[in-house]
């Protein structure tokens, strides 16, 4: 049974790890001692660097990537959307209860097992105005899941997770601050993200129609984005709009 | 401005801190549905809110609250080893240098941009209070969700033990260690604040 004392042996090996080789080799012998095979770390830094793709750090085979890959997997992934309703680890096998899975997830997690991908264990971590990101720990086909070990890994992949994501803050210092927005910008956009239309918005906030339309113009080019879709998905997402301000009345 | 207040017999009646026991109300009690005392179906209040408890505040321009936490003393009973132990798989870190952060507490009624900035000068005021008063660690108690952002701070984090379920909810207990390099630290995660590490107007009880 994997222990507190091997937790703390990988923190640890991967606390003032400088180099990826050395945090996957850490994880590598880490998994082992929590009773799986593989394991697979992946996080977007930055949705504003978006054309980059997902960094993933993995040892898992081959065609457990093709399989992936094949799928496009990272953005429908059943996985990953379960890791975004919860904080806690989970069993894959408990996705179902979840979230709610088309007949399409269903053909894809099957597609999975006939490649031999077993049940895993995935340790969310969301940071807020970051991307969703994870850290999961799998076994092939046919292996039972190592229960007791569940709040060892649950630790390791919380810290894997903390200690990547420092590896790629460094390596991408040139992160772009969010764009600022003006107090009107921001209303603006909350509007938006409650359906009105512009002209609507200028009736509620008892400005010029006019107005309304520059402000989210001015806004959408701050965000480099053409849709007003967009622009709400872009402040949602790096904070300029909380869940919370669009649901308040 | 950060308000730093302590040794209050009677804290309910400095009205900076009724904001806060006020606003801990509407967050421990009224959003994560904590079992905690409440006094006047208002305030927040429980044993360790006495005179040793110190208490950081970051208040708007208007003085009003927008963030706040608890130190606590862990050369008497504090949370982690009175109501946690099961967190720590040896006995926690305890000293005249070692507080524990417990209440930390953002505001129900700011929007998302001012919560962040809430919560980056009270992480800011945290390191500047430990580096002013030589403490040197930080030990507190986390739900997994919040245990990920504390890390993601920047600053120095190691578990204390295994995480637990208690009550419906995951939890972990760690330590924070802090030194001079600390607000560098927080800096390079883009959360650090100069403004806190002026001196903070002092609440002392007479």
């Amino acid at each position: 049974m994997a222990t507190f004392e091997q937790a703390e042996a990988f923190l640890r090996d991967v606390s003032d790890t400088t180099s990826e080789v050395e945090l996957a080799e850490a994880l590598d012998i880490v998994t082992r001692e929590l009773g799986f095979t593989y394991f697979a770390l992946t996080h977007h830094v930055d949705i504003r660097l978006a054309p980059q793709p997902a960094i993933r750090l993995h040892n898992y085979p081959g065609d457990w990537v093709e399989y992936y890959d094949e799928n496009s997997l990272g953005v429908s992934d059943p996985v990953h959307r379960a890791s975004h309703v919860t904080s806690v680890g989970f069993a894959w096998s408990r996705i179902p209860e979840m979230i709610a899975l088309t007949p399409h997830d269903h053909e894809i997690l099957a597609r999975g097992g006939a490649r031999g991908i077993g049940d895993g264990f995935t340790i969310p971590a969301n940071v807020p105005g970051e991307t969703h990101g994870s850290c999961s720990f799998a076994n092939p086909a046919g292996a039972a899941m190592p229960q007791d070990n569940l709040p060892v890994a649950q630790l390791v992949g919380a810290f894997a997770f903390e200690a990547a994501r420092r590896l790629w803050r460094v390596r991408s210092p040139q992160l772009i601050p969010p764009p600022r927005l003006t107090d009107r910008q921001r209303e603006c956009i909350l509007w938006v993200a409650r359906g009105k239309s512009d002209w609507e918005i200028s009736r509620i906030l008892g400005i010029e129609h006019e107005t309304v339309v520059r402000h989210l113009k001015q806004a959408r080019e701050r965000y480099s984005v053409a849709k007003r879709t967009m622009l709400a998905v872009h402040a949602l997402f790096d904070g300029s709009i909380s869940f919370t301000d669009i649901f308040r009345r | 401005m950060v308000i730093i207040a302590r040794g209050f017999h009677e804290p309910l009646r400095v009205p900076e801190l009724r904001q806060m026991f006020e606003a801990r109300k509407r967050v421990f009690v009224d959003l994560l549905k904590w079992d905690v005392p409440v006094l006047e179906g208002r305030y927040e209040l429980d044993q360790f809110d006495d005179p040793q408890a110190t208490y950081i505040l970051v208040t708007d321009e208007d003085g009003r609250h927008s963030a706040s936490a608890r130190l606590l003393p862990t050369t008497r009973p504090h949370i982690l080893d009175t109501l946690f132990p099961e967190l720590c798989a040896s006995p926690p870190p305890r000293g005249p240098d070692v507080l524990e952060i417990t209440r930390f507490c953002l505001g129900r009624g700011l929007r998302a941009a001012q919560r962040l900035e809430a919560r980056n000068c009270l992480v800011s005021a945290l390191v500047a209070y430990a580096i002013e008063h030589d403490i040197a660690t930080y030990t507190g108690v986390a739900e997994m969700g919040w245990l990920q952002q504390i890390l993601a701070f920047g600053w120095r984090c190691r578990p204390l033990g295994l995480p637990r379920h208690h009550d419906g909810k995951l939890l972990g207990a760690l330590r924070i260690d802090i030194s001079p390099k600390t607000p560098a630290l927080l800096e390079r995660s883009g959360i650090f604040r100069e403004a806190p590490l002026a001196p903070a107007p002092a609440l002392e009880a007479a």
